[in-house]
């Protein structure tokens, strides 16, 4: 009797308890994402931030500009973490964060009705701030509002060095077969056009090439194409440089890369973000070129393109929560951080917003660094993003593994972008799309 | 027993058992039911209650590949283990018990780099640019990261990092296990005329078999279970995003963390606990294991 | 089983008749593979503790298992610190007392939960028993994403209750005891207890606890290492930098350093290979000085020494 009376006791205790799982996302009413605007809730104001390592300062700034007002903790998270710790804090109904930095991508995530996080910001920011960015702040429009604010622009330029340039006799190509002939006259010299084993590649060749990937066409619908001409071209133009060896199939923050290649000033050219100049090519612990070699041309075209499209490697969004009990506060923070000409003049990436742009394009012209001011094609190019790459409701940058680490590892680039492309088309259902070729 | 003191047994014998049931019942007994439920739940991928969950697991792309990598990596940790460990203790017990104590310490050390630091450790070890063995991974050719963090490799160094946490300490359980042989029969195969090898392998081996299974049974769940490692490395840059879903516990935090299917992800776990549950319920009912502890007996009487 | 004297026991182990035929080159060989093995077992370690005392060019250019200087250290130290304000420090400490009341719980918990179901006559003592070995078996990351649920539906998700109740769930503890209990004690000693007197308690308080010291020593060791190395449950549970454990700190270090990650911030922290070193060294030692400490409660064997006294 006892024994059953125990028994029976258990499992009714366990069906009770799993009688109040509700599974799934949580019923917080979520504040700002369709078109209410809540005011902050009375009391000290506080607000959380993420960060990754490199906006740590940036949210230190914050923290210093409103010391008194707000009580901001800067926290810092992985990069690649914070959209899975954003879906906990889903599953959970706690925990959010008021304002993040993110990978680009995960706005289309977080605006899906599913997930519900970010703030729908057209409602909390004033306008000629949105009109500051020009269309610099569209990636982050979504259904006629805007989701996030850029943190910066990350198109893609040619960099190329000016003394191994004027050494070899070379000409800084204009279009991508003039890039492939000019790759293969560095042939034999020890010299290199790059590295792509790592988000380069795809930022800086299939994107500006328009090789379908992540194109919505509407809400319900991407295309997504390994077999379109526009991917076939890339590899059928950058294999032969990889097969030469003037292309590194290495990432170009590997270790043997940077002591073996790039600190030996041995990139002759390199196909790179706006920020590669600050963040990459500069500093003593990376690449440390010296002074007066690099600048910045504008991107190679692809033939029969009457555009010479850049993709972008990065250009991270600030997403504020639309959980906050403090959305106007969060809001404003986000602008803060997007935008703030003084404290945005000193960082390595090209600011959006064109009073901050203004502030840092000063500080970059005052500067001998460069051989030339890369400034000039970083601002063509910004206006040249290549629009069939969008924000999508799949996982697309976690994907990223099959695309480098099947370069990094020795399969044909042929390979490595059908697997990754591949991985997108399997993925894409699950998040409510029909993929079309 | 008289019955006052039988009943004054059986009250505070519960009593007693209380704590640890609460404990079992809040942190195994209702997360497998809560693991069950939410698994037939309707998620995005499986409108209704039902098995449309298990089967979007099942036939998510990235399913067959992780179970052939674990499958893998299992087929190659388990037996070096097997080898290693039954061969070292062996060997360790061959010698003046003196002498083992310090090497015994010694092969404990590993035991304590564990997951994160594991990592760490052997992204050093094994990264040509800062390997203690860079010249011998130079013979084979690898001078870069990305030789030796390649995907191909995966399964090796997962298991080399699996093996050099456990097997020391296995090494060191099954030392203990040998002991426990009783000298009659050691004393009466010596004066058959038995020599240390086949001692080893012919009288001690088979009397400690049964701790051998139990370590390969405890070695096999946890390694079904990997997660740390292949999470960590695909942070390093020789090789980014390399182990992206390379486990399937990993397929399982990416379904609930990144593709916001929290069905499809308990779903998983639910069938890597079961096959782990099978597997000790086999090895209870099945083997003699657990033979000490009496409970495939009758209740011995007691008082 | 007898109770034989170790050293009466090791003249046979190892001293066959044919020893002393047993050829030298297979005395050496054994003593190489021996040997090879602790080198291959304290080769990582030692890279480990030296590690810190290089700078980062040092750690490429000079022999891995060199030592820099001592300033080194300090140095390191100092650079580790300036993440996020020296929050290595709070997960120690969080690892500290969060695994102090594991092991205290767990081990008070076991070790009643094993005694009942060894001495008393609880009722349902077989079905329970099947269940913890099962428990047993199956290793807690199975049940990570049931138990995050949960600890959500509880509420304490992202506190330090989500990582310290789950890691007092110790089955294995429960079994140890069950063992230890139930045939190293002659049950004489305690049917003379009852026959005083002294009710289920007493005698546990009496009888049971002052015999079991060594089996508290194990409990409570293992309890530790398992929980003090924990690291996917507490990161799920656990979002908060502040309340996370070293392990998973070490995760963060990781990928938001430039350490192993250049591509993070090259200009940012000067967090490097010899400052995630010392922090892999802040994860270890403390398992290690424990693993030293008790190196005659494992030595003794664990799996058969639970059964012998």
């Amino acid at each position: 009797m006892k024994k059953k009376w125990l028994g029976a006791l258990a499992m009714a205790g366990a069906l009770a308890l799993s009688a109040c799982a509700g599974g799934g996302a949580s019923t917080n009413t979520a504040g700002g994402s369709d078109g209410e605007v809540v005011a902050d809730a009375e009391g000290p104001k506080s607000l959380l931030i993420w960060v990754d390592a490199v906006r740590e300062p940036a949210c230190l700034a914050y923290t210093e500009s409103v010391a008194g007002e707000v009580e901001v903790t800067c926290e810092v998270v992985g990069q690649e973490e914070i959209l899975s710790k954003i879906q906990l804090a889903n599953q959970t109904g706690q925990g959010w964060p008021d304002v993040t930095f993110d990978q680009p991508n995960n706005v289309a995530i977080y605006q899906d009705a599913a997930n519900g996080y970010s703030l729908n910001l057209s409602n909390y920011v004033d306008q000629d701030i949105i009109d500051g960015y020009n269309t610099s702040n569209d990636w982050c429009l979504i259904d006629g509002s805007y989701y996030c604010l850029k943190n910066d622009l990350a198109q893609t330029v040619l960099w190329y060095d000016t003394v191994i340039f004027d050494e070899l006799g070379l000409t800084v190509p204009s279009t991508m077969d003039e890039f492939a002939a000019t790759a293969l006259e560095l042939e034999g010299t020890g010299y290199s056009a790059g590295a792509i084993g790592d988000q380069g590649f795809y930022a800086g060749y299939l994107w500006p090439s328009g090789c379908p990937m992540v194109n919505v066409l509407d809400p319900a619908t991407v295309q997504i194409n390994a077999d379109s001409p526009n991917c076939s071209r890339v590899w059928e133009l950058v294999q032969p440089l990889v097969d030469a060896g003037v292309l590194d199939t290495r990432s170009a923050f590997d270790a043997g890369f940077i002591a073996d290649v790039a600190q030996q000033q041995k990139v002759a050219m390199h196909i790179g973000p706006s920020w590669w100049g600050e963040f990459v090519i500069r500093p003593p612990d990376s690449w440390a070129i010296p002074e007066g070699r690099m600048t910045a041309a504008p991107m190679p075209s692809w033939a029969g393109e009457s555009t010479n499209w850049s993709g972008e490697w990065g250009g991270g969004i600030w997403v504020a929560s639309a959980y906050s009990e403090f959305p106007q506060t969060a809001a404003e923070a986000v602008v803060f951080l997007a935008t703030d000409p003084d404290m945005r003049a000193d960082k390595v990436t090209f600011p959006g917003y064109q009073p901050a742009f203004e502030k840092w394009r000063e500080r970059l012209g005052a500067d001998s660094y460069y051989a030339a001011d890369p400034t000039e094609a970083m601002v063509e190019q910004a206006g040249k993003i290549r629009q069939d790459n969008k924000p999508v409701r799949y996982d697309m940058q976690g994907q990223f593994g099959l695309l480098n680490g099947g370069i990094n590892g020795g399969s044909s680039l042929e390979e490595s972008v059908r697997a990754y492309i591949d991985a997108l088309t399997n993925l894409a259902p699950a998040a409510g799309y029909t993929v079309t070729e | 027993m008289k019955s006052a003191s039988k009943r004054n047994s059986q009250i505070h014998g519960i009593l007693m058992f209380l704590p640890y049931f609460v404990l079992l019942a809040m942190w195994a007994i209702y997360p497998l039911a809560l693991a069950l439920y939410t698994s037939f739940q309707p998620s995005r991928t499986s409108p209704s209650w039902g098995f449309g969950n298990y089967l979007f697991a099942l036939t998510d792309f990235r399913f067959l590949p992780a179970v052939l990598n674990v499958a893998s990596f299992l087929l190659l940790y388990l037996p070096a283990m097997l080898l290693v460990v039954a061969g070292m203790s062996l060997l360790l017990d061959s010698i003046r018990a003196r002498w083992t104590v310090p090497l015994r310490l010694l092969y404990l050390v590993p035991a304590t780099i564990t997951g994160s630091v594991a990592v760490l450790v052997w992204y050093f070890m094994l990264e040509p640019t800062f390997s203690p063995i860079k010249d011998a991974l130079a013979q084979i050719g690898w001078t870069q990261g990305t030789d030796v963090f390649n995907k191909g490799n995966l399964v090796w160094i997962f298991a080399l990092i699996a093996f050099s946490t456990g097997a020391g300490n296995w090494i060191v359980i099954q030392y203990g296990s040998l002991q426990s042989i009783p000298d009659d029969i050691l004393e009466a195969a010596t004066i058959d005329g038995a020599n240390s090898w086949q001692m080893a392998l012919r009288i001690k081996l088979p009397l400690i078999r049964k701790y051998l299974v139990y370590m390969m049974i405890l070695t096999f769940a946890a390694g079904l279970q990997i997660f740390v490692e292949p999470y960590l490395l695909s942070s390093i840059p020789s090789a980014p995003g390399v182990a992206n879903s390379w486990a399937l516990n990993q397929l399982s935090y990416e379904l609930a963390f990144r593709g916001t299917n929290l069905g499809a992800a308990t779903a998983l776990s639910f069938m890597l606990l079961l096959v782990c549950v099978g597997l000790a319920m086999w090895v209870i009912y099945r083997t003699d294991f657990f033979d000490e502890a009496d409970i495939k007996k009758k209740k011995k009487v007691r008082g | 089983m007898t109770n034989v004297g170790h050293g009466r026991k090791r003249r046979f182990r190892n001293e066959t008749p044919a020893s002393g035929l047993k050829s030298l080159s297979a005395k050496t060989l054994q003593w190489i593979v021996l040997l090879g093995f602790a080198v291959f077992s304290v080769v990582p370690m030692t890279w480990m503790i030296l590690a810190p005392s290089k700078t980062q060019p040092q750690l490429q250019q000079d022999a891995p298992l060199s030592f820099g200087t001592f300033e080194g250290y300090v140095t390191a130290w100092n650079n580790l610190a300036l993440f996020q304000d020296a929050r290595i420090l709070q997960w120690f400490w969080n690892s500290v007392w969060y695994s102090a009341l594991q092991v205290s719980v767990a081990t008070v918990v076991a070790l009643l939960a094993g005694y009942a179901l060894a001495v008393t006559r609880m009722p349902l003592q077989k079905p329970l028993l099947i269940i913890t070995l099962i428990a047993m078996i199956v290793p807690q990351v199975a049940f990570v994403l049931p138990i995050f649920i949960e600890v959500s539906q509880l509420g304490i998700y992202n506190t330090a209750w989500a990582i310290i109740l789950p890691g007092t769930f110790y089955p294995f503890g429960v079994f140890l005891a069950y063992i230890y209990f139930s045939t190293t004690i002659p049950h004489e000693l305690f049917d003379a207890a009852r026959v005083d007197g002294s009710g289920e308690w007493g005698t546990l308080w009496r009888i049971g606890i002052p015999m079991a010291k060594g089996l508290i020593g194990m409990l409570a060791f293992f309890s530790f290492q398992a929980n003090w190395v924990n690291f996917f449950l507490p990161y799920l549970v656990v979002n908060s930098g502040e309340v996370l454990t070293l392990p998973v700190g070490m995760g963060i270090l990781f990928s938001q350093t430039p350490a192993l990650n250049p591509g993070v911030g090259a200009n940012a922290l000067p967090i490097r290979g010899p400052e995630i070193a010392l922090a892999g060294l802040i994860v270890t030692l403390p398992i290690l000085i424990v693993f030293l400490l008790s190196s005659r409660v494992l030595v003794r064997g664990v799996l058969a020494g639970a059964v012998k006294n």
